[in-house]
């Protein structure tokens, strides 16, 4: 039988801080209760010089979500990415992915993983058929047929040049070897970084297809996080390489507050809301990015002498952007 | 230099300083090869032993063309793009509000100045002590040397997306070697011509690199030729079927291989040995001079170029995209489920395909010569040489085609562990490394050859040597073998081929050296070759070449 790793859980996904209170476990059966985990990240530190790329990064994935990686640029998502890849080597901490280590079983990895690169990194000399050819050549699975409805799909032609394709074209050829031989495991660093909005339609329609009729693991990385609202079931916000936020979608979204607070006299400063991570506005009204409960931002907001006027559940968006303001947080 | 001084606050100063802030290290370099070329020269004129005259042509030949190149490369203003897959003029030079003259005139006067100024000093230091050669033909040279350059770069600034450039810059280069080299082949009748072809190359070239830079700028390059174009237009974008599939992730990664680099060392010694064809078959007519014509040159000629070109194109063989700079593995490449041991694998096989393509194309050419210029001239000879006849000549011929097959490979292959790592400074060190060990054994050739004392010594001391080496190049192999296997950078499988085929080729040159050496008359030689065969012949480097590749690809 082999030796997958699994890992018990009550929650899809597993907050890195409460790490130490899972039992990480190795061999055995699938029963109910474990749900196999597709990649497991535990402590991973990388360091550029002095500067932390990531640091202290634990991250767990069961088969079938679809978890967004999102962050500031720099924050450490394309380097999370690389170690799952292999491509980085941990300098602390373990990587799994499906219970093998990427840096010394590549070709286990590798043979199950998609990935399409954010730098588009493609052999400009060959035509998209060759290159398709190429990749066929690696993968027992190659399903032909789906290669040219995707072909099709996205108009491409297999007499042209890569170095010739249009930077939509080029991410979406890179997609269609990714997808085409159904890999358990995809990876999409920044998919639709650049392109404009029907190429980026085209490649999210691709990914939620992936996503609804095969059931397939996806993690993928974007600056647009209306596209991970709307795609990802899991959410991972990394911050100068650190963790911040690790949830689902939902969960993550409704532990924030977006609220107004008014206040009977204006104050001359920008108030200062314990557990508010953006405070902006102007005279008595003021609106905030709490992260907490109702109850939390109204004893906060009880003890600066305002209340709550106004409140509703933020975006993803204006939660990265909140938390990316507060520094250190 | 700062950019921030006045001078440099010009289009044209910030392009000058462009070529000084990125290759700064090029310059004194050159100027430490000139100053010792120019010592070794004052060496030989003031006491210097007769039997090391050789020893200081060597050297001094070694440094011009060593450093010259570099200089041309770094002056030439050509910049790689390895997206689109192209040698051109720096793009970003291209949307600045500079006039097309100045970006044209500035690299060009600035570089064939530099040029002409460095070439008349290695003239004066170094040529013209060592070489009895009148100031005309230096004069020629030098401008050949010039429209050599300017040519370079009007090609390249012109035509930096035309497919099959590179037969219009090797037809450019071929000229110029001609025009360069006319006095000293047997072409008398065209010898004449040379001024009157030099002029006009020279005048027309900046023209050519104005219009040409002028249609880039244009966007006249930009997107599919029109005749990729009309290819597309006579058939449906969609109507497409795979074509024959690879069998297996190996065959695709050595169709890769030998797309990218197979083809060079082939097509550029095929390509030189055909040019030699012509030059045998004026060398024959009345055009020629010679009778009868020099077989032995034009043999050697072929015969070396392989040898020559095989350790310069086989520095970039550990890279996986030869235009590429940053020297990384390409994350389509770095994504694929092989092992490093199976990227290894690709490039020897495409590296021992490519030699053996080598040598048929320079046994063709050769053999074209030949029947040129008088075959039978050499064949009545073969009688001489073994009395079974030409055939039996032939065949012993194949173990020597072999040789130069396995030695051709050998050279291809010995930088590709160090270029394979992915990083720059081991390239660096592995390439000075190189210098000094080749450098120095030349000098203990050469010491040899004048000290007899130091003769003696080397003898009595090279087998002992040797068996040291060869022992610890097996350990160290060992050692890292069992280092790979143990991170499964390479498989067990792979390790039987190499040190296999290590094994077969050195013994095939051990017998091959017993031979000769029987035929000699010096049987006490042939443990010394085969020592040497087995020493030469890459093991460590074949074994530390997938570890290097998995420290690249795991960074």
């Amino acid at each position: 039988m082999e030796n997958r790793l699994k890992f018990e859980l009550n929650k899809d996904l597993v907050p890195a801080r409460d790490l130490p209170e899972y039992r990480l476990r190795r061999g055995g059966h699938l029963n109910a209760g474990f749900k196999e985990v597709a990649i497991a990240v535990s402590g991973v530190s990388r360091h550029f010089g002095a500067k932390a790329a990531l640091d202290d990064v634990s991250v767990f994935v069961p088969r079938g979500s679809v978890l967004g990686l999102v962050g500031e640029n720099g924050a450490g998502k394309t380097t999370l990415i690389k170690h799952l890849l292999g491509s980085l080597k941990a300098q602390s901490g373990t990587v799994r992915v499906f219970d093998r280590d990427p840096v010394l079983d590549p070709v286990g990895v590798l043979g199950r993983v998609g990935y399409l690169s954010e730098r588009r990194d493609l052999p400009g000399w060959m035509r998209v058929g060759e290159f398709m050819r190429y990749t066929q050549a690696f993968y027992p699975a190659w399903d032909e047929q789906y290669a040219g409805q995707l072909l099709e799909q996205f108009q491409l032609d297999p007499a042209q040049k890569i170095k010739t394709l249009s930077k939509g074209e080029q991410a979406k050829i890179g997609l269609l070897t990714a997808l085409a031989y159904r890999p358990d495991l995809l990876f999409l660093d920044e998919p639709s970084s650049g392109l404009d909005p029907v190429v980026r339609r085209d490649i999210l329609e691709a990914i939620i297809r992936v996503v609804a009729e095969e059931g397939r693991t996806v993690l993928f990385s974007s600056h647009l996080l209306d596209e991970v609202e709307r795609v990802a079931n899991q959410v991972v916000m990394l911050q100068r390489g650190r963790v911040v936020l690790n949830g689902s979608t939902e969960e993550v979204r409704r532990g924030h507050i977006s609220a107004v607070l008014a206040f009977a006299e204006p104050p001359s400063k920008a108030p200062v809301v314990a557990g508010a991570y953006a405070v902006a506005g102007y005279g008595s009204e003021w609106r905030v990015l709490f992260g907490g409960s109702h109850l939390e931002l109204e004893t906060a907001a009880a003890l600066i002498g305002a209340r709550v006027v106004e409140e509703r559940t933020p975006t993803l968006d204006e939660i990265l952007v909140a938390r990316a303001g507060r520094k250190g947080s | 230099m700062e950019v921030g001084r006045l001078a440099w606050r010009t289009p044209t100063g910030a392009m000058l300083w462009e070529i000084w802030g990125r290759h700064k290290w090029i310059f004194p370099c050159h100027g430490l090869a000139l100053a010792a070329s120019a010592c070794l020269v004052c060496w030989k004129e003031h006491g210097a032993p007769e039997n090391a005259v050789g020893f200081v042509y060597l050297i001094s030949s070694g440094c011009f063309f060593g450093s010259f190149i570099p200089l041309l490369a770094c002056l030439g203003y050509i910049e790689v793009d390895a997206g689109r897959v192209q040698l051109g003029f720096p793009g970003r030079l291209l949307l600045k509000p500079v006039s097309t003259t100045r970006l044209v005139l500035v690299p060009m006067l600035f570089g064939g100045t530099i040029i002409v100024a460095v070439f008349a000093l290695w003239t004066q230091l170094v040529v013209r002590p060592l070489i009895a050669i009148p100031a005309s033909n230096l004069l020629r040279l030098g401008t050949v040397l010039l429209s050599f350059f300017w040519w370079m770069q009007a090609l390249a600034w012109s035509l930096p997306s035309l497919k099959g450039r590179v037969v219009i810059d090797l037809l450019m280069a071929a000229t110029h070697f001609l025009l360069g080299a006319l006095p000293m082949l047997p072409m008398n009748a065209l010898s004449s011509w040379q001024w009157p072809i030099l002029i006009a190359l020279l005048l027309a070239v900046v023209p050519t690199a104005w219009v040409g830079l002028k249609l880039v700028r244009q966007g006249r390059w930009e997107g599919p030729s029109s005749i990729a174009r009309f290819w597309s237009h006579r058939r449906s974008p969609l109507a497409w079927s795979p074509r024959r599939r690879f069998h297996s992730a190996f065959g695709a990664q050595f169709w890769l291989e030998w797309r990218r680099q197979g083809w060079r060392l082939p097509g550029i010694s095929g390509g030189l040995a055909l040019l030699v064809v012509p030059i045998a078959l004026i060398a024959t007519t009345k055009l020629g001079a010679l009778n009868p014509p020099p077989l032995g040159v034009i043999l050697s000629i072929l015969v070396l170029m392989p040898l020559l070109f095989s350790g310069v194109i086989g520095h970039a063989l550990g890279k996986f995209d030869p235009l590429d700079t940053t020297r990384e593995l390409p994350v389509y490449i770095a994504v694929r489920p092989m092992t490093d041991s199976g990227f290894v694998m690709a490039k020897l096989v495409m590296a021992l395909v490519a030699s053996v393509l080598t040598w048929l194309l320079t046994l063709a050419g050769a053999c074209l010569c030949l029947a040129i210029m008088g075959a039978e001239t050499l064949f009545s000879k073969a009688a001489s040489v073994t009395p079974y006849g030409p055939v039996a000549l032939a065949i012993g011929c194949v173990p020597l085609f072999l040789l130069l097959v396995i030695l051709t490979w050998k050279n291809m292959v010995a930088g590709i562990g160090a270029v394979l790592t992915g990083r720059q400074w081991i390239v660096t060190v592995f390439l000075c490394k190189s210098a000094v060990f080749y450098t120095g054994l030349l000098l203990l050739g050469e010491f040899a050859i004048i000290d007899q004392d130091l003769r003696k010594a080397l003898l009595y001391w090279l087998p002992g040597l040797l068996i040291v080496l060869l022992a610890a190049k097996i350990v160290f192999s060992i050692c890292a073998f069992a280092w790979g296997l143990r991170r499964n950078a390479i498989t067990a499988c792979a390790v039987g081929w190499t040190v296999g085929g290590w094994f077969v080729c050195g013994l095939f040159v051990a017998g091959y050296g017993g031979l000769v050496c029987h035929a000699m008359n010096k049987p006490e030689l042939w443990i010394w070759v085969a020592l040497a065969g087995f020493l030469v012949l890459p093991l460590a480097e074949l074994a530390i070449a997938p570890l290097a590749l998995a420290w690249n690809r795991h960074r």
